[in-house]
């Protein structure tokens, strides 16, 4: 192959050294890993037996099972067809990309600022490479491997995904179920909660067609929005973006400072969260704040002082410890209290608390849904066109799970433990192979059970986006053709 | 409140300046009064600069503001030729610096935020002053916005009014605008979103039409830089470009006047532990290592201590019995003491030099740690991040007073850095009576005067006390400096006039 011989697949060993980082790339593996089992919940499907972090490393994930993937299954067609967007000259050779690769069992070793010039080219170089992670990084100015031979005026983003990241160790603060890189399907409602919330707002608010959404291979999502407008934002719009939908939930103690008037964006999510934090959070299959006196106690004292004056916690764990109550009544209960001590009331029509105090005890009941559902986002990596973000359809090594999409509509049955697995995924080409020989017409993943992720992929996200792009290409033409009178 | 631009067809108002500065100006301009406004533009950028480092609150800010933009960018005036005059000046004023700061991107990031500043500032006050004037400027400037119809403004009437009173929202027209370019207010959710449209109520315009001005100048300040080298080849402007950014627009540390305390060379090294900048401070430490200082050290030093009030006998004095700990008191007459008459404008063409600013000490020559006696330059824009952390741990200075100086230094803002180790140095100084923080951070004599000022406040509030301050003046000479008729408010008076 010709490509080959340009191809950063055979650089030198010092160039490839002068292109490795220092630091690895922002929540790389390093972190220590455990493994991501809640036996509780696990249900008991083959592709969920997996318990010990030193077995599972060698069950789910090596060198012989990635190089099938990378041979046969990894989808380098769709990446290319997406993330050219339709522009076939000098655009996708001006990507940057990321491996992580590990020569020996001890070393990794991070290489930015790979570029391909063309599909064989990126083929070739992942499957010479054989990395244990892709990341995605910007459309540069000019080819990224060049970029020791340019000043940074000349070498600088051009355009970038507007990408976001949330992770479920963003939630310890309140998951009781697990913690770390460890995740259950308790605690993985939270992920339906923020892409609900995210998705909504992106659509809706943003105008954003062009989404898609990524199961990040262990403990969380990545959105990436592709929309031509969103791509070319700058890194101020793009952190408004992410501050319009960041609330400062990362410290505990903190208030969220919400008024009365919410923001409509805010105001949209609480419909949408609140059932869901009774549904998921309050009772037994949720995070159960609300179903031992322990738990229902810890949760009062977050009342404001307001409420204590009133006396509405002691009320409340008095009336809950007298008889069995659901946790959702619980709720409503303390819902109504506080309502009852916040509303206007005698003849006079006057409040029982001063203005902001009101306020604050008013608003306690939606702070805390916020608090235990709302998004929270890494919203660094959303900020800088520059920031890397791991390739969808990438495997997580330390799982072994392929990082398929996510269909929104479908967001509530996504099981974050029912996706395909290298070793899964490469036994089942074996299988097929012996029942219906190897089938060279067919393509390998529609072997395999990533087949329907696949399909989905296209149909509901790469089709629809490149017959926009083909509309508006034959629009810009004719509109050009009527200009010149060239028909 | 305001009209789209579209329906209109009058001619632009005179009344209110357009400072969106759309269109360079075209008429010939005198060189003195080319330097004199770029100047004079210069000290309100700086000024900005220098508030905004002083954590003040709003008004404050804005009266501060207020002053200088009145003495030296004012705008009006009480005829037509007095107005034509300060519109001229404003316009060229901006368009000068705009060339002067193009070159580098460190220099146009500097002006694009003092601009802004500026910008908001005269934005805001124009809307303040309510009437006609905000319409006229946005007509002059061609800015419109696409306001909603009252119909969609009533449709939408639950999502938009929520952070405004219901008489508010009836008052109130809506403006419908893309998404990036409301940045500001989409960021802190101060306005409602949908489709891609950020629904802005006419009081909210401002921060847009900042936005709008942040990047008109922007693009501007980077097309103007592929024409820089064209412009400055100009034999009569060129020079002047070329230097604005190290003019020195402060007091003038020259002459000996509104110096505090009282410096003599017995009482340097004092003076030096509380009240030196660190820059001067690390000339002074290296000087009493080594006995020896090279060139640009003796310059930086000596003009420093001559600003500081040193007569020349005493830092004759001072400098002999350093360097005779290594040399013969003949040989330090033969080889410097000449240099220090000299600096004193005592010999040679008897010009009496002034002290180095910030600027000049910071873009100047670097010192080279290796060689013995070299100590000169700025600590925070010449030395390594390591180097700098530990000599303000030998300080004991360490936490967040140390990480916030840090930060500066890596944020290249030196002189920020070297305020904010003013700060930390002299606890609660800028609520002390009779200090004058200006120029802290522009100047060492004006790091030190302040400094001067702090401890003599200080140790007189111990000393009532019962507690003797460690560095207390002999009496006589304190008094001397309090009624020193040339206070250093009074001199910078004079020279911005």
């Amino acid at each position: 192959m010709p490509a080959l011989t340009e191809s950063n697949a055979q650089k030198r060993p010092a160039d490839v050294m002068a292109d490795v980082m220092e630091k690895p790339p922002p929540r790389s593996s390093s972190t220590p890993i455990t493994p991501s089992i809640n036996p509780y919940n696990a249900p008991k499907t083959k592709s969920a037996v997996i318990t010990s972090s030193k077995t599972q490393n060698a069950v789910v994930f090596t060198p012989e099972l990635l190089r099938v993937y990378y041979d046969r299954l990894f989808p380098y067609e769709m990446m290319y067809d997406w993330l050219s967007y339709g522009v076939t000259k000098d655009f996708f050779c001006r990507r940057e990309w990321s491996f992580t690769i590990q020569p020996t069992p001890e070393d990794e070793i991070y290489i930015r600022y790979q570029s391909f010039k063309d599909l064989p080219e990126f083929k070739s170089a992942v499957i010479k490479r054989q990395p244990n992670k892709i990341d995605i990084g910007a459309v540069f100015t000019h080819q990224p491997k060049d970029h020791n031979n340019l000043s940074k005026e000349v070498f600088h983003t051009e355009e970038r995904e507007l990408v976001f990241d949330i992770d479920l160790t963003d939630y310890d603060g309140v998951r009781t179920c697990c913690s770390g890189a460890n995740i259950c399907n308790k605690c993985w409602k939270y992920m339906n909660m923020a892409i609900k919330v995210m998705d909504e707002g992106l659509k809706t608010d943003f105008g954003f067609n062009n989404m898609v959404w990524f199961y990040s291979g262990r403990r969380g999502v990545h959105c990436w929005v592709c929309d031509e407008s969103a791509r070319t934002l700058s890194n101020d719009a793009r952190a408004a973006v992410a501050t319009y939908f960041e609330l400062p939930l990362e410290n505990e103690e903190k208030s969220l400072d919400l008024t009365s008037n919410l923001h409509p964006m805010l105001a949209r999510s609480l419909s949408v969260l609140e059932p869901m934090f009774l549904s998921d959070i309050v009772g037994d299959n949720g995070m159960g704040i609300l179903t031992n006196q322990e738990q229902w106690v810890k949760l009062l004292k977050t009342l404001p002082e307001e409420a204590r004056k009133a006396g509405i916690a002691a009320e409340m764990d008095k009336e809950w410890s007298k008889r069995d109550i659901s946790p959702e009544e619980k709720w409503k209960m303390l819902k109504g209290r506080i309502e009852k001590e916040t509303k206007k009331e005698g003849v006079k029509k006057q409040r029982k608390f001063k203005g902001d105090e009101n306020e604050r005890l008013e608003m306690w009941p939606i702070e805390t849904v916020f608090r235990h559902t709302y998004p929270r986002l890494d919203i660094n990596v959303s900020k800088m066109q520059n920031h890397l973000l791991k390739s969808p359809f990438c495997v997580h090594p330390k799982t072994g799970r392929v990082c398929i999409p996510m269909d929104v509509k479908k967001i509530d049955s996504f099981d974050p433990f029912n996706v395909p697995t290298l070793p899964q995924i490469v036994s089942e080409l074996e299988s097929y192979a012996k029942e219906n020989g190897e089938a060279k017409n067919v393509p390998d993943w529609q072997k395999t059970s990533l087949k329907e992720s696949m399909q989905f992929f296209l149909k509901t996200f790469l089709n629809p986006m490149k017959n926009e792009q083909r509309k508006m290409r034959m629009e810009e033409k004719a509109k050009e053709e009527a200009f010149t009178g060239d028909f | 409140m305001f009209t789209s631009s579209k329906s209109t067809s009058k001619t632009p108002s005179t009344s209110t300046t357009n400072f969106f500065y759309t269109t360079p100006p075209s008429y010939e301009l005198s060189l003195e009064d080319f330097e004199s406004f770029a100047l004079s533009r210069l000290i309100v950028l700086r000024k900005i600069e220098e508030l905004k480092v002083k954590g003040l609150d709003r008004n404050q800010y804005n009266d501060a503001l207020k002053r200088v933009v009145s003495l030296q960018l004012p705008s009006g005036g009480s005829n037509q030729s007095q107005k034509s005059y300060n519109e001229k000046r404003d316009l060229a004023s901006h368009f000068i610096l705009r060339l002067a700061y193009c070159r580098t991107e460190e220099l146009r990031r500097w002006l694009l935020t003092q601009e802004l500043a500026l910008f908001k500032f005269r934005l805001e006050d124009l809307e303040k002053r309510g009437g006609k004037d905000m319409t006229l400027f946005m007509r002059s400037a061609q800015i419109s916005f696409d306001k909603i119809s009252h119909d969609e403004k009533n449709g939408m009437q639950s999502e938009l009014r929520f952070n405004m009173s219901y008489r508010d929202f009836e008052a109130s027209s809506f403006y419908k605008i893309p998404f990036a370019e409301a940045v500001d207010l989409i960021g802190r959710r101060l306005v409602h979103v949908r489709g891609g449209y950020a629904y802005v109520p006419g009081g909210k315009l401002v921060s847009i039409i900042c936005a709008r001005f942040r990047s008109h100048l922007s693009r501007s300040l980077a097309k103007a830089s592929a024409s820089f080298s064209h412009v400055s080849s100009d034999t009569r402007i060129g020079p002047l470009l070329k230097n604005m950014n190290k003019q020195y627009t402060g007091r003038d540390f020259g002459k000996q006047t509104a110096v505090e305390g009282d410096m003599n060379a017995s009482n340097v090294d004092e003076y030096a532990e509380r009240s030196m900048p660190l820059c001067m401070r690390q000339v002074h430490d290296g000087l009493k290592k080594d006995h020896k200082l090279k060139h640009d050290g003796r310059r930086q030093y000596g003009l420093f201590l001559k600003g500081a009030g040193l007569t020349m006998e005493e830092s004759l004095l001072f400098f002999q019995n350093e360097f005779t700990k290594i040399m013969s008191a003949d040989d330090f007459n033969k080889n410097y003491a000449y240099n220090i008459r000299h600096s004193y404008g005592k010999e040679g063409k008897r010009q009496s030099y002034t002290a180095f600013s910030s600027t000049t000490i910071i873009m100047g020559p670097r010192s080279n740690p290796s060689e013995v006696g070299s100590h000169h330059g700025c600590p925070f824009a010449h030395s390594g991040d390591s180097s700098l952390a530990a000599l303000l741990g030998k300080m004991g200075i360490g936490g967040k007073d140390k990480d916030d100086i840090m930060a500066h230094k890596k944020n290249k803002m030196y002189q920020l850095a070297c305020a904010k180790h003013f700060e930390v140095t002299h606890p609660g100084a800028a609520k002390t009576e009779g200090v004058d923080l200006d120029g802290v951070g522009n100047h060492p004599n004006a790091w030190f005067n302040s400094s001067a000022q702090y401890w003599k406040q200080k140790d007189g509030v111990k000393k009532e006390g019962g507690l003797k301050g460690k560095l207390t003046p002999p009496k006589g000479k304190v008094e001397r400096a309090l009624v020193s008729p040339n206070r250093p408010g009074e001199e910078k008076m004079e020279i911005n006039a």
